[in-house]
């Protein structure tokens, strides 16, 4: 759904793509309004975890100014200037932690101090990457970004399923004043895998039960691969019982991919089995290995909005195939900086051979290329 | 730049190989050997003799070296750079328009009537300049020296440096220091000869100081014929020709136009009913700097924000020649452009458009082709629209009947055969028909074609004959979720028609399944994957309104069968649109439709695979083995390698290995076989790796270690390289719209909404400045800076008093706040700014990128009057700090408070507050008596409103007074008004005025302050000081010995005679009997005093005999002693004599 704009004001509809309009409304600087959140709805307006990523873009904002209708069903959002510092937070539960801190991960490079956030709530969810993910997914994408890695870090303090959560991370991000823009056109091969299962309030042979059959299914592709298993208790177990794992493959240029599976919820009724969720993690990393590409799908956008906002010189990288979020993104990132990306689909000079005779070809990967718009971090302080 | 070698390019000299002159010469250098010392004859050998000294000279080098070295800067410049701005300044009346005419003269030969705004020529085959002549007004300067590249500095030889001069230097400096050249004019006024060397000299060095050290200064030794030297002016423009550019950091950054033509398009009619009415104004330039983003905010220089309504590029009106292989320029390719000046044959005016007619020379016979271009320029001079506009207008029909086709559908198409052609260049099987195809409905049926077998649910029955509107609905299955468009497919196009619950059952039944298509789907991505993402989007210089009135010619639908409508790809949009409204948003790939995954673990699959990990196959480029293979292959290629042989020791026959490629699986199809070319460029590039090693002459001496600078350098050339390289081969259009408007290309731009200020009070002798503004920079926040009052300046700056600052490509008045940082990182609030060192400075303005660099001005009033009072007027200079939404500077504030009562070490105060709550905001802070006695806030009272119970650390006194420290915020006015001297009257655009200081206004009212009275001098009375009695205790007067007891008669309080003391007492008077009684005792007092007077002469008379009497005694009794004593001594040594005689 493309913006009007009225007067240098961005005006939207829907609640999808909140978080999204809102980081890149904070980036840029402009404002923006949001209409019609869910107004069909029986429950009409805002929800709980978007109210609260509200809040939070005011704590690490300075002079943000919020406006929300009487009904919660439009938003007016005018963005401050990015401080960062020490911020705590308590997430909704309504979704995962990762709802947030990309977020946090996206704005980390720009604010004025260094990001320092305590993220409550629920560390591991369906909806959204965990903590995991972005950990070992994320974290090095950045890191191809500004280059030295000067206190980006991203401790689990404790893990917290859903539905009660009470998971804790800590969260620190260096600033920046540019971005160094980034050729990422070759990705390797996978080299090793890593895992870890965690297992919260629920019987440890569980967590042992999803190593085996995770492994089972990745040692017939490489014999590197270690999974470990993190078995909590007490305090640091959550609120609520729950297991899961997360798959890292890791290439030798420095690629991560990264697939995770977790039991469903408590209260839900059903039941999942341990062996199933570690071979359908299995198979998801296979799949994200399948697609290929410099990143992990789920951070396409992430790699995109970095290098839109690099210096005003080309960066490409080739990706696997596009995501529908990552579209979405590309066409709010046409939006709010007017920055369009060069796509084009690469192909191996063997793939038309194939296309005839066989079912399966490999995904086709694509690379884009843009021409940062030069952002500089405004925010920072120099002497 | 390559521009350079134009001049130096000579027929080198060739020394003589052979013959009797190269024997001479041979033998000149020849040294003889047999005189030589060893060290000449083998210096090697005595290269280092002494350690320390070859380590100091080692040093030195490394740090010549290093000073050398400057941070790698990716450069920029595009491959057909935008005219270099030179800018002719100077103070007025120096010979500045005659410069300007003299060097177009001398660059194009050809007369140029009156110079006016920016001219662009054509210089030499790689270079365009562009002239301007900047006139006597700081506005100007500023705007020129920000745009700038090249200033010609003029100066006044017979007068010397003016104020201007050192101005304009200064404001480079701050905005990025261009190059700059000095020009010595009037040097024929100077008739001493040597008078015009001193003067030569001391400008020169003066100018030195200013600029760098051994910076250009020109001399133009006189006027003929109202023209300078032909001689010198050639040199000039030599010099011009050849110069080197440095990239500052503020240009490399934005986006610039610098206008040389300007067009109001508004409508006549509009005028006529208001002449006041906001214009739509047209402005032309070359972009410089960085490309100019499409829908960017840019700053006009004193006019203010505007938004560009439409930029569109325009062909090159001043064009380079063509790359033709020859050395000079042609006649014809000397072009000159400036319509302001009238030059290109049109004259703009406020209302009119004027063609020279080149006076009655024009009528002589004119060569074709110079008609001709005369022609296509007017044409393109003339027309309201762009070339491309035109063409879009214009769509031509291949049948009669048929639909008209639009070039804008061809460009997409030609896109997408771009696309395709960039494929087919891999995989040559792709069909060869795409290159042919003009109409969009042939290309759509190919790409059908190219469906993969998964989307058989796609074969839609009607597609093929529905035309053009199915050709999107394909495009946009693509899409991914093409959840509802499946259904449609399925239930024949009136599906929307059917109940809501039945759909949605539908839906529900097949999402796990069309999940899984379209996820087998978007692997495939399709190949037009730039208009799966961005849509239907604008190509280069392709209007909206062309657009949008073609959909709408779409959107008229047709009607199937009368009474069904067509679901229009509109309202298809939308439905579609309106299912994603609301839905949660996940990153996820597959967001939440949790498709069924390929099983990846079955042998099939896994063969996809196995090639991404590192136990896998490698490609050719990769594979170990490959390389190596490829490396022997580069060493000989005609040997045979690992071909058949025989190892004779042994007897054993080596075959060479199958082609392994013919085992390997299906899947694993890399290409390894290495072709000739590539082993050629193997070659190429260890041969250059090779060459860069060893071939280097100064190799032999011991070097440091510059990797790190050297990498950084590679860094940045590589970087620069793919800058200009990776849209090459890209269509026009669709490069702008990745890369924006790069710098070169001659845009217009479309502003709508612009003052009727700015056309009607048109001066075209002002620089028109558009400066792109990049991300957040069109927000308005609080500036945090660091300045310096100018040491030139006379007064000092005072806080909250309004200063024009230039920051940026803006100009805009505001109210600082001066501040100084303590140690604490605190902002203090300073009245005034303090000399010769730098302070803080806070304002409301535009948000700026730090290090940015400023300059204030206290006025940019131009009044001759004003100047000479002023003197300089660049009042401070400085740089951007911090950008922020708010701000912090504080001022110390006193509170001071009295005792309300004291017990021992607690005391209650007052005074200090007035509420309780302001108290208990203070509570725990600490207060302090004038005489230091520290002490604590506790609590408040409730008796007297505001009073408290503070703690010290000793008793204090009711006399004391407590004051407790603290700070006062201090809050920034928001007050920002950009300086619009573009819109003022063309007389007097020098003459804006913004807000006045209060003292300015007080000045022109006349109104005095009344004096403070506290502050006023009067003359001071000092009562002498009165001193209490001193009073000692009684206790104390008891212990005291007589003298320091107080007396009765002591001083007393009056301080009279003591004598005065009965003064004033009653006179007694007596009775005859009381007087009679005072005789009598008055009488007999007298009688006894006589007779004691009497007594105490006998007394005396009887002691004094009785004392000689006991005299007389005495000295009797002392008499015999002395004789008695007299005795015994005698008889005593009697006695001894006697005693030793017998001993």
């Amino acid at each position: 759904m493309p913006a009007t704009v009225h007067n240098d004001l961005l005006v939207y509809k829907g609640s999808n793509f909140f978080r999204q309009r809102l980081l890149l409304a904070t980036l840029s600087g402009r404002t923006i309004k949001i209409e019609e959140i869910r107004s069909t709805h029986d429950d009409p307006g805002l929800r709980e975890y978007e109210v609260s990523l509200i809040r939070l873009l005011d704590k690490v904002t300075n002079g943000t100014r919020v406006e929300l209708s009487e009904t919660g069903t439009s938003v007016y959002y005018q963005p401050g200037i990015l401080v960062g510092g020490h911020v705590t937070h308590n997430c909704s539960t309504q979704r995962g932690m990762g709802y947030y801190l990309e977020v946090l991960l996206a704005l980390g490079p720009f604010c004025k101090e260094p990001l320092n956030v305590v993220l409550q709530g629920v560390t591991h969810s369906d909806l959204d990457v965990s903590v995991d993910k972005i950990k070992t997914a994320a974290l090095p994408v950045l890191l191809k970004f500004i280059l030295v890695d000067d206190g980006l870090e991203l401790k689990v303090v404790r893990r917290g399923a859903p539905p009660l959560g009470g998971g804790e991370i800590v969260f620190k991000c260096p600033v920046r004043r540019t971005l160094r823009p980034l050729q990422w056109t070759q990705w390797g091969l996978v080299k090793r895998i890593r895992g870890v299962v965690y297992a919260l309030r629920v019987s440890p042979t569980m967590a042992n039960r999803v190593v085996e059959a995770a492994k089972g299914v990745m040692l017939k592709f490489l014999p590197d691969v270690y999974i470990n298993t993190d078995q909590c208790r007490g305090s640091n177990a959550g609120k609520s019982p729950g297991f899961g794992v997360s798959l890292v493959a890791e290439t030798n240029e420095k690629t991560f991919y990264c697939a995770e599976a977790k039991s469903t919820d408590v209260g839900t009724g059903d039941i999942t089995l341990p062996e199933d969720l570690g071979r359908e993690c299995a198979q998801r990393l296979l799949d994200e290995i399948y697609r290929g590409g410099a990143v992990d799908s789920a951070f396409q956008w992430l790699l995109a909005l970095w290098m839109a906002l690099g210096q005003k010189d080309v960066s490409e990288c080739i990706v696997g195939p596009l995501s529908d979020y990552t579209i979405t993104f590309l066409q709010h990132l046409k939006e709010f900086f007017g920055v369009m990306f060069k796509l084009e689909v690469q192909r191996s000079e063997s793939d038309d051979e194939d296309s005839d005779d066989e079912g399966v070809t490999p995904a086709s990967k694509i690379k884009m290329t843009c021409v940062g718009i030069g952002y500089v971090n405004i925010s920072k302080r120099t002497l | 730049m390559a521009d350079e070698n134009v001049f130096d390019k000579k027929k080198s000299h060739r020394a003589k190989q052979a013959g009797r002159k190269a024997e001479k010469k041979k033998n000149k250098n020849k040294v003889d050997q047999s005189n030589l010392s060893a060290r000449q004859r083998n210096p090697k050998a005595f290269a280092i003799q002494s350690a320390v000294r070859a380590e100091r000279q080692f040093r030195r080098r490394e740090d010549v070296i290093a000073k050398k070295q400057h941070i790698p800067q990716v450069d920029k410049t595009p491959l057909e750079p935008p005219p270099i701005v030179v800018a002719i300044v100077g103070p007025p009346r120096v010979g500045k328009t005659t410069l300007i005419n003299n060097l177009i003269k001398s660059f194009i030969k050809t007369n140029v009537t009156n110079t006016n705004g920016p001219i662009t020529i054509v210089t030499s085959k790689k270079r365009r300049i562009t002239l301007i002549e900047c006139n006597n007004d700081v506005n100007s300067m500023i705007d020129i020296a920000k745009c700038a590249d090249l200033v010609l500095l003029l100066c006044d030889a017979s007068f010397g440096f003016e104020m201007e001069i050192f101005e304009f230097l200064n404001i480079c400096q701050v905005h990025g220091m261009p190059k700059i050249m000095g020009v010595l004019t009037h040097l024929d006024m100077i008739k001493n000869a040597k008078t015009l060397k001193t003067t030569k000299k001391t400008l020169k060095h003066r100018f030195w100081t200013e600029v760098y050290p051994g910076a250009k200064l020109f001399y133009l030794s006189g006027i003929i014929h109202g023209e300078y030297l032909r001689n010198e002016i050639k040199n000039l423009s030599r010099f011009i020709s050849v110069m080197k550019f440095r990239p500052l950091s503020w240009r490399m950054t934005h986006a610039y136009v610098l206008a040389d033509r300007l067009e109001d398009i508004t409508s006549q009619e509009l005028i006529r009913k208001d002449a006041k009415v906001n214009r739509d104004v047209v402005l032309y330039g070359y972009v410089r700097g960085v490309p100019l983003m499409k829908e960017s905010s840019v700053h006009i220089a004193g006019v203010g924000d505007m938004k560009i309504s439409e930029l569109s590029y325009l062909p090159d009106p001043c064009p380079l020649p063509s790359s033709e292989k020859k050395r000079h320029l042609m006649e014809r390719e000397r072009q000159i452009y400036a319509p302001f000046s009238g030059v290109g044959g049109i004259v703009y005016d406020k209302d009119a458009v004027y063609i020279e007619l080149q006076g009655s020379h024009s009528h002589k016979k004119e060569d074709e082709e110079t008609n001709e271009k005369k022609a296509l320029l007017k044409n393109v001079v003339e027309t309201k629209e762009t070339v491309d506009e035109q063409m879009q207008e214009s769509g031509f029909q291949l049948f009669s009947g048929g639909a008209v086709i639009y070039p804008d559908m061809v460009k997409d198409d030609e896109y997408l055969q771009q696309n395709k052609k960039a494929e087919s260049d891999s995989s040559d099987s792709e069909d060869e028909g795409n290159d042919s195809d003009d109409d969009s409905g042939i290309d759509e049926k190919k790409e059908k074609k190219n469906k993969l077998p998964w989307d058989n649910d796609n074969s839609e029955a009607g597609s093929d004959d529905e035309g053009d509107d199915n050709d999107d609905d394909e495009e946009m299955s693509v899409d991914g979720d093409d959840k509802d468009k499946g259904d449609m497919s399925d239930d024949g196009s009136d599906s929307d028609e059917e109940p809501q619950t039945d759909f949605g059952m539908k839906w529900k039944e097949k999402l796990g399944e069309k999940a899984t298509e379209a996820y087998l789907e978007r692997q495939k991505t399709s190949k037009n994957i730039m208009k799966l993402v961005y849509g239907e989007f604008e190509i280069g210089n392709k209007s909206k309104k062309a657009k949008d009135e073609e959909s709408e010619s779409e959107e008229e639908g047709e009607e199937l069968g009368g009474l069904f409508k067509k679901v229009t790809d509109t309202q298809k949009k939308k439905h579609k649109e309106k299912e994603r409204l609301d839905l949660e948003e996940c990153s996820f790939f597959y967001s939440l439709d949790k498709p069924n995954l390929r099983d990846w673990t079955s042998d099939t699959n896994k063969q996809y695979l196995i090639n991404s990990f590192v136990t896998g196959k490698r490609s050719a480029d990769e594979d170990a083995s490959e390389l190596l293979k490829l490396d022997d292959a580069s060493d000989g290629e005609d040997e045979e390698l690992y071909g058949d042989f025989e190892d004779l020791e042994t007897g054993e026959k080596h075959k060479a290995e199958e082609d392994t490629e013919t085992t390997a699986e299906p899947g694993s199809k890399r290409k390894a076989e290495p072709t000739k070319s590539e082993i050629l460029d193997k070659k190429l590039k260890l041969k250059a790796k090779f060459d860069s090693e060893y071939d280097n002459p100064d190799d032999h001496r011991i070097k440091g270690d510059h990797s790190y600078y050297e990498n950084l350098k590679a860094e940045a050339l590589k970087q620069s390289e793919l800058n200009k390289s990776v849209f090459d081969n890209l269509d026009n259009g669709l490069r702008i719209e990745v890369e924006g408007f790069r710098p070169g290309l001659y845009v217009r731009m479309l502003f709508k909404n612009m003052p009727s200020e700015f056309v009607t009070n048109f001066d075209s002798s002002y620089p028109i400045l558009i400066g792109a503004l990049n991300m957040a920079e069109q927000n308005i926040g609080f500036v945090s800076c660091k300045v310096k009052k100018h040491r030139w300046y006379k007064k000092i700056l005072k806080t909250n008093d309004p200063l024009i600052i230039s920051l940026g490509w803006r100009r805009f008045q505001t109210l600082p706040i001066y501040s100084k940082i303590e140690d604490d990182m605190k902002c203090r609030y300073l009245k005034y700014t303090p000399e010769h060192v730098t302070c803080n400075m806070h304002f409301y303005g535009p948000i700026t990128p730090q290090n940015t660099g400023f300059l204030a001005l206290q006025s940019v009033n131009n009044n001759p009057n004003e100047i000479k009072q002023v003197g300089f007027r660049i009042a401070a200079t400085g740089s951007v700090n911090e950008i922020n939404k708010s701000t912090q500077i504080v001022k110390k504030l006193k509170l001071i408070g009295t005792p309300l009562k004291i017990y021992k070490k607690t005391a209650f105060i007052k005074d200090m507050f007035t509420t309780t709550l302001e108290v208990a905001k203070f509570e725990g802070a600490r207060v302090k008596t004038v005489s230091g006695i520290r002490g604590q806030i506790k609590k408040a009272l409730n008796k007297p409103e505001g009073a408290f119970r503070a703690t010290f650390e000793d008793k204090i006194l009711m006399s004391d007074i407590v004051f407790c420290r603290t700070w006062y915020k201090v809050d920034v006015t928001k007050f920002y008004a950009p300086v619009v001297n573009l819109l003022l009257p063309v007389g007097a655009k020098n003459a804006w005025q913004g807000m006045k200081t209060k003292g300015q206004l007080k000045r022109e009212k006349n109104i005095k302050n009344d004096a403070n009275v506290d502050s006023l001098y009067t003359e001071v009375n000092r009562a002498p000081k009165v001193f209490k009695p001193l009073v000692i205790p009684k206790n104390l007067q008891k212990g005291l010995p007589y003298r320091f007891k107080p007396k009765e008669k002591s001083t007393t309080l009056s301080g009279t005679n003591p004598k005065d003391k009965f003064k004033n007492r009653i006179a007694v008077i007596k009775n005859p009997e009381e007087q009679k009684i005072s005789n009598v005792m008055k009488m007999l007092k007298t009688n006894y005093e006589k007779k004691k007077e009497v007594q105490k002469a006998a007394t005396a008379l009887r002691l004094e005999k009785h004392k000689k009497q006991l005299e007389e005694e005495e000295w009797r009794k002392l008499k015999r002693q002395k004789e008695l004593k007299k005795k015994i001594c005698r008889h005593l040594s009697k006695t001894g004599n006697k005693n030793k005689t017998q001993m």
